[in-house]
C-alpha cells in the first residue's frame, strides 16, 4: 500500500490539472433575450428586397428612430416599386431625389401604432400617419388573386411581420400623399365648375383651400354636386343656382340661402364612405343643420328619412368616385342635388312601450306581459332603452284591456312600460332609465310625461343630459279644475279617463333634427311598480292639453 | 486476494440481480402495444374511444359550420380570433384553425385500421364480421373527420397510416382536394357493408354509425362532389328503410334537442351527465360569445301578424333561438318555452350530425339539380308542413333555380346552428365553377358589419378565401406543408 501511494497521487494532481484546464472554456453567456429585430434591421437585412428603400431611410434619418423601441407600423415598398416611382418623377437614383420629398414620402408609410390586417376596415385607418394625412385600405382582387390595398396605389405582398418595435407590411408600390387641397382639386375637374363657383362667392373656398397647422381643425368632408346633378335638378348655370337660393343677394352672407346651401355639403371631420356609414347622422358646417346617412342595399345614402310616415328618398353618394383624397380632407361624389330642409317644429306624441323588440314578438305585443331582463351590465335586450344595472334590473311590457283593468284601461293601446326604480340611497333597484327618441325637428318643446299615477317616487327628467326644470312625481295625478287651469299648474289629461296624468317637466330648446336621449333619474323614493305610458314634446307655441288619446291609439280633439 | 475476489463476486451479483428492474423501459402508467390489441373487447375499446375523441371537435364543427355565415351574431363576450373569423379576416395564429384534434381522432382510426387484424389471431372469440365492422366504423369515422377538414381547409395532409412509434412521425405534404375527396369515397364504400343496421338498442343505433349514418355522409359527400344520382341513391337508402320519421311539429324542440336520440336522428354525438358539451359557455347570456342574428325572426322564419292567434314556424322562435333576446336556444335551453335554461351540470346536448330532415332535403336538392323541381317540391312541402312553415314568399315549383334557391333557404330554417349553414351556401354557390357566387356575397352583406363589407365582397371573389388558413404551429413542424394563398 506504501509505494502505490506516492504515484497514486501524482495521478490525482495530473487528473485535477486535467479537469481544471478541460473545465475552463469561456462559456458563451448570452445577452440578449430575444432575436427579434427591429424594423431597420428588418430591413438592412433584406437588401434583395428593400435596398433602396433603405437608402431612402438612411438619406432621411429615420433607420435610428426605427431601430429604437416603440410601436410603428411601416409600409415599405419593395426595390421594384421604388424604382417605378423614380422613373415617374425621372429621379436617377435615391442620392439625386430632393431630400424634402423624400422626407414627405418616408412619413407618409409610417404609422405611429401597431395596426395589423384584421384592424382593416372599408374606410380609414385609425390612426394618421406620421405625414398628417390618412391612409385608406381595401381589398382588390385580380386574376383570382386578392391583395389588401392601400391608399389604391399599392397592393400588399406580405402582411403582418412582426419586428420588435412594431409591424412591417411589405407593398409593391410608393404610397404617394395628395398634393392638392380639396378646394384645388374640385376646381381642377371640370365636372364641378358650377359647385366651385358657388364655393368661390360665398367664401367657402378658401376654407377649403387652406391646411390647418391643427390637426383638430385640419380635416374636412365635402359632398360635391357636378354639374350633371344639378342639370337634373333643372340648375344648369350658376346664375340659375343664384337666382333660386340666393335671396338677400350677397352669398357671403352667412344667413343668405346659397351660403346655407354651401355649407351643408360640408362636414367638419375626415369621413371616408367607409366610414361615413358608422354614425347615422354627422353635423355639417351649417350650424345644428345635420346630414343622414345610411347603408342601404350596400350603398351610401344621404337623407334617406321617414317624417311622418312619408318617406324621403335620399342622395347616392357614388362610390367609385368618391374617397378622393385631399391634403385637408376627402370628397365624395354625390349623385343628386340636395340642400338643408327647413321644417316646421310638429310635435311628437311618442308612445313609450312601441319599441322593434316587443313589436316583433305577436304573441305579447298588445297581448300580454313581457318582461325584459339585463343580464350583464353590457347586455342590452332592447336596442333604445337603456337602464341601470343594478338588483332588480328589469323593465316589463304590460298590456290589458279589461274594463276593470285599472292600470291600462285608459292607456294609450292599453299598453304601459313598467320599471322599477329607486334613489341612489336604495342599492337593490336601478336608478335611471334611458331612452332614445324618435326623430325630433330642432326648435323649443314642453316635455309631458304621461304616466298612470300610483306610487310616489320623484324623478329628474333630462333631455340629452340637460335638466328639466321641474321634477316628475309618480304617485302624484292631476288636481280638480278645466283643462287651461291645469296647463297652468303643468298638468294634463291626456287620456280620455282613469288615474292618467300628464305632467310638465319643462323646456327644452332642441338644436339637430335627429333622435336624442331622455332620462329618467330617480330621486326619491323607491318602488318597483312605476309605470310610463307616453312622454309628449309639443312645440311651445302650439295647443298643450289637446289632442287626448284614446285607448285605441286615436287622438281626440275635445 | 481471495477476499478481493469474493467481494468482487459479489459485487457483481448483486448488480445483475438488480440490473433488470434498472433497465426496465415499460411506462409505469400506461399499456404497450403488446399487451393491449389482443381482445375483442380492447378492440371495441379503441373503438368507442374514437367516439370520444370526436368530442373534442364539438366547439369547432359547430364554428366552422356557423362563424362566418348569416345565422350567427357573435356576442359580448367573443374573443378577436371569433371576429377576424366573422370579419373574414382570418390569420395563421387563429386558434380556431388548429386541426390538431380532428388528426388526433384520424390517428385512433388508422390504428384501429392497421392493428385490429391482428386480434384474429390472437383471440378465437373475435370473428372476421365483428372484426369487419369495428374497421368499418373506423373507417367510416375517419372519412368523416376528412369530410370536414376537406370542406373546411380545402386541401390538407392525408394520413392513412397509424403513428404508432416515434419512427412514424413523417412529414406530409397536402393533397389535393380531389385525391382526398376520393379516399373518402372509397372508404366509405368499403365499410358499407360491413355495418350492421342496427347495434341493439336505440342509443347505441343513434350514437354509433349503422348503415344508416354511412349512407347520410354518402349522400353528403356525393351532393358535395355534384354526383346527383348517387346523392339521391343514398338518401333513398336511408328513406326506403323505414326506420326514420319526422318527429310530430309540436314535440320539435322537446323530442329532438332536449332528449335527443330521436325517431328523426341518424347519427347524433352523445353527451351526457358525464360527459357535458361546451355549450352553455357559448351561449347562455350571461357568457355569451355567439347569439342569433337578429334578421332570423322577420326574414328568415317569418313573423304572422294577420292572424289572431299568430302562426309560429315550430323551428324558430323558442327552438332554435329566443326572440326576446337571440339567445340560440337549441342546446342551452330547458324547454321550449324561451324561459328556462338548463344548468351548468346539465348541459348534455347532443351533437347532431345528421337527421332524417337532413337527408329528405338533401335528397331534394339532388333530385332538382337533376331537373326535377316539382318533386322536389313535394320534399319540401312535407319539411314545411310537419313545420308549420310561415310562407313568406311563393314557393316556384317548375324553376330549377328558383327551387334551389329554396331549399337552400329551407335548410336555413331546418337545421339552423347545427353546423350546416356555411357548407350548404359554400356547396350550392360553387357549382357549375361558381355560378352562384352571389349566395356567398349576399350572406356577407348580412353577416358583416358596414365597414367591412367592400373588403369582404372583394376577398370572397377569390375562391381560396372560402378555406381557413392552416395553423402556424403546423407551417413551423412541417416544413412540407404550404399555407393557403390567400393567407400568405
Amino acid at each position: 500500500m506504501k509505494h502505490i501511494f506516492p504515484s497514486c497521487r501524482f495521478l490525482l494532481v495530473m487528473a485535477i490539472v486535467v479537469a481544471f484546464y478541460s473545465n475552463c472554456k469561456k462559456s458563451d453567456i448570452k445577452m440578449t433575450t430575444t432575436n427579434d429585430v427591429n424594423i431597420a434591421s428588418y430591413i438592412a437585412q433584406r437588401p434583395d428586397s428593400f435596398s433602396l428603400w433603405k437608402e431612402i431611410l438612411d438619406r432621411t434619418e429615420t433607420s435610428s428612430f426605427l431601430d429604437a423601441y416603440g410601436s410603428y407600423t411601416v409600409f415599405a415598398p419593395t426595390n421594384t416599386g421604388v424604382k417605378s416611382w423614380l422613373t415617374a418623377n425621372n429621379v436617377a437614383s435615391v442620392a439625386a431625389a430632393d431630400l424634402n420629398v423624400l422626407k414627405e414620402i418616408v412619413k407618409f408609410h409610417i404609422l405611429e401604432d401597431t395596426i395589423t390586417t384584421p384592424a382593416f376596415t372599408d374606410g380609414k385607418l385609425p390612426v394618421p400617419t406620421m405625414h398628417g394625412q390618412f391612409l385608406i385600405t381595401g381589398a382588390l382582387n385580380q386574376g383570382s388573386v386578392t391583395s389588401f390595398t392601400v391608399n389604391r396605389q399599392a397592393l400588399i405582398l406580405q402582411s403582418n411581420i412582426r419586428t420588435g418595435n412594431g409591424f412591417i407590411h411589405v407593398i409593391d408600390n410608393v404610397l404617394q400623399p395628395a398634393k392638392l387641397t380639396i378646394a384645388k382639386a374640385l376646381e381642377g375637374d371640370a365636372n364641378y365648375s358650377i359647385f366651385v363657383q358657388a364655393m368661390k362667392e360665398t367664401g367657402h373656398f378658401n376654407l377649403l383651400n387652406t391646411v390647418d397647422p391643427d390637426p383638430n381643425k385640419r380635416w374636412k368632408t365635402v359632398l360635391a354636386e357636378s354639374n350633371q346633378a344639378l342639370a337634373d335638378s333643372g340648375i344648369t348655370s350658376y346664375a340659375a343656382l343664384k337666382t333660386k337660393y340666393s335671396k338677400t343677394g350677397n352669398p357671403a352672407n352667412p344667413l343668405d340661402s346659397l351660403y346655407i346651401y354651401v355649407a351643408y355639403h360640408i362636414v367638419n371631420e375626415i369621413q371616408f364612405l367607409g366610414d361615413i356609414i358608422t354614425s347615422p347622422s354627422h353635423l355639417t358646417l351649417q350650424p345644428n343643420e345635420v346630414i343622414s346617412t345610411q347603408l342601404i342595399n350596400n350603398e351610401v345614402m344621404v337623407n334617406e328619412d321617414e317624417f311622418n310616415g312619408i318617406v324621403e328618398p335620399g342622395v347616392l353618394l357614388v362610390r367609385n368616385k368618391s374617397d378622393n383624397a385631399a391634403t385637408n380632407g376627402v370628397w365624395h361624389h354625390s349623385n343628386a342635388h340636395f340642400i338643408a330642409k327647413f321644417r316646421y317644429p310638429t310635435a311628437v306624441f311618442w308612445d313609450l312601450a312601441t319599441f322593434p323588440e316587443i313589436m316583433k314578438q305577436p304573441a305579447y305585443y298588445r297581448k300580454a306581459l313581457f318582461t325584459f331582463n339585463k343580464n350583464s351590465l353590457t347586455d342590452r335586450p332592447i336596442a333604445d332603452i337603456d337602464w341601470h344595472f343594478n338588483g332588480e334590473n328589469y323593465l316589463r311590457y304590460e298590456w290589458g284591456n279589461s274594463p276593470t283593468a285599472t292600470l291600462y284601461n285608459f292607456a294609450c293601446y292599453n299598453d304601459i312600460l313598467t320599471i322599477p326604480l329607486g334613489a341612489p340611497s336604495n342599492n337593490n333597484r336601478a336608478t335611471w332609465v334611458e331612452f332614445t327618441t324618435p326623430p325630433i325637428i330642432k326648435g323649443r318643446y314642453k316635455v309631458w310625461i304621461c304616466y298612470r299615477n300610483r306610487n310616489a317616487v320623484t324623478i329628474n327628467v333630462r333631455v340629452n343630459g340637460e335638466l328639466m326644470q321641474r321634477p316628475v312625481n309618480l304617485g302624484q295625478g292631476y288636481p280638480g279644475g278645466s283643462d287651461a287651469e291645469l296647463e297652468s299648474l303643468g298638468w294634463k289629461k291626456y287620456t280620455t279617463g282613469g288615474s292618467f296624468a300628464g305632467r310638465l317637466a319643462g323646456v327644452v330648446d332642441i338644436p339637430t333634427t335627429q333622435r336624442h336621449k331622455l332620462r329618467f333619474e330617480a330621486i326619491s323614493g323607491t318602488n318597483r311598480d312605476l309605470h310610463f305610458d307616453m312622454v309628449h314634446f309639443i312645440p311651445v307655441d302650439q295647443p298643450q292639453y289637446l289632442p287626448r288619446f284614446a285607448p285605441d291609439g286615436t287622438k281626440v280633439w275635445q | 486476494m481471495r477476499k478481493r475476489f469474493l467481494y468482487i463476486v459479489l459485487i457483481c451479483l448483486a448488480g445483475l440481480t438488480s440490473c433488470k428492474k434498472w433497465m426496465d423501459l415499460k411506462p409505469q402508467d400506461g399499456i404497450v402495444k403488446d399487451e393491449f390489441w389482443n381482445t375483442k373487447e380492447q378492440v371495441d375499446a379503441a373503438v368507442i374511444g374514437v367516439y370520444t375523441s370526436l368530442q373534442a371537435n364539438t366547439e369547432l364543427y359547430f364554428l366552422w359550420g356557423e362563424a362566418r355565415t348569416d345565422m350567427v351574431a357573435p356576442g359580448f363576450r367573443a374573443i378577436q380570433d371569433e371576429m377576424d373569423m366573422v370579419n373574414l379576416n382570418m390569420l395563421a395564429n387563429n386558434r380556431y384553425v388548429n386541426w390538431r384534434t380532428f388528426y388526433q381522432t384520424i390517428n385512433f382510426c388508422n390504428n384501429i385500421i392497421q392493428l385490429a387484424p391482428d386480434v384474429l389471431q390472437k383471440d378465437n372469440t373475435f370473428t372476421q364480421q365483428h372484426l369487419d365492422r369495428a374497421i368499418g366504423e373506423a373507417l367510416t369515422l375517419r372519412a368523416l373527420t376528412y369530410f370536414y377538414l376537406v370542406r373546411s381547409f380545402g386541401e390538407v395532409p392525408l394520413k392513412l397510416d397509424a403513428t404508432i412509434s416515434d419512427q412514424d412521425i413523417v412529414n406530409i405534404p397536402k393533397s389535393s382536394t380531389q385525391v382526398i375527396l376520393d379516399q373518402i369515397l372509397s372508404d366509405l364504400k368499403k365499410a358499407e357493408p360491413s355495418l350492421p343496421v342496427s347495434y341493439g338498442s336505440n342509443d347505441l343505433d343513434k350514437g354509433r354509425v349503422t348503415r344508416f349514418g354511412l349512407n347520410a355522409i354518402l349522400a353528403d359527400v356525393y351532393l358535395w362532389m355534384d354526383k346527383y344520382a348517387e346523392a339521391t341513391a343514398e338518401c333513398d337508402k336511408i328513406i326506403n328503410s323505414g326506420r326514420f320519421s319526422l318527429v310530430n311539429g309540436r314535440e320539435f324542440f322537446n323530442t329532438i334537442f332536449l332528449t335527443g336520440n330521436s325517431a328523426e336522428s341518424i347519427f347524433e354525438l352523445q353527451f351526457d351527465v358525464q360527459r357535458l358539451n361546451p355549450f352553455y359557455t357559448m351561449h347562455t347570456p350571461a357568457n355569451k360569445r355567439w347569439g342569433a342574428a337578429p334578421h332570423l325572426a322577420d326574414n328568415v322564419y317569418g313573423i304572422d301578424l294577420v292572424n289572431p292567434v299568430p302562426l309560429v314556424d315550430v323551428r324558430g322562435d323558442r327552438a332554435a333561438f329566443r326572440s326576446t333576446d337571440f339567445t340560440i336556444w337549441k342546446y342551452v335551453g330547458a324547454e321550449d318555452n324561451g324561459s328556462t335554461f338548463r344548468a351548468p351540470d346539465q348541459s348534455f346536448a347532443h351533437w347532431i350530425f345528421y337527421r332524417y330532415a337532413d337527408i329528405l332535403l338533401l335528397k331534394a336538392e339532388s333530385i332538382n339539380e337533376q331537373n326535377k323541381p316539382l318533386e322536389a317540391s313535394r320534399i319540401v312541402k312535407e319539411i314545411r308542413n310537419r313545420a308549420s312553415a310561415i310562407e313568406l314568399k311563393p314557393m316556384d315549383s317548375t324553376n330549377k333555380a328558383s327551387m334551389s334557391l329554396y331549399i337552400l333557404e329551407e335548410r336555413q330554417r331546418e337545421l339552423a346552428f347545427e353546423g350546416k349553414r356555411w357548407y350548404d351556401v359554400l356547396r350550392n354557390a360553387k357549382r357549375n365553377n361558381y355560378a352562384q357566387r352571389q349566395l356567398l356575397l349576399s350572406m356577407a352583406s348580412i353577416s358583416l358589419p358596414a365597414d367591412r363589407r367592400q373588403a369582404a365582397f372583394t376577398k370572397l371573389q377569390d375562391n381560396n378565401s372560402h378555406y381557413f388558413p392552416i395553423f402556424f404551429y403546423e407551417l413551423q413542424t412541417n416544413k412540407l406543408l404550404e399555407q393557403n394563398p390567400f393567407y400568405k
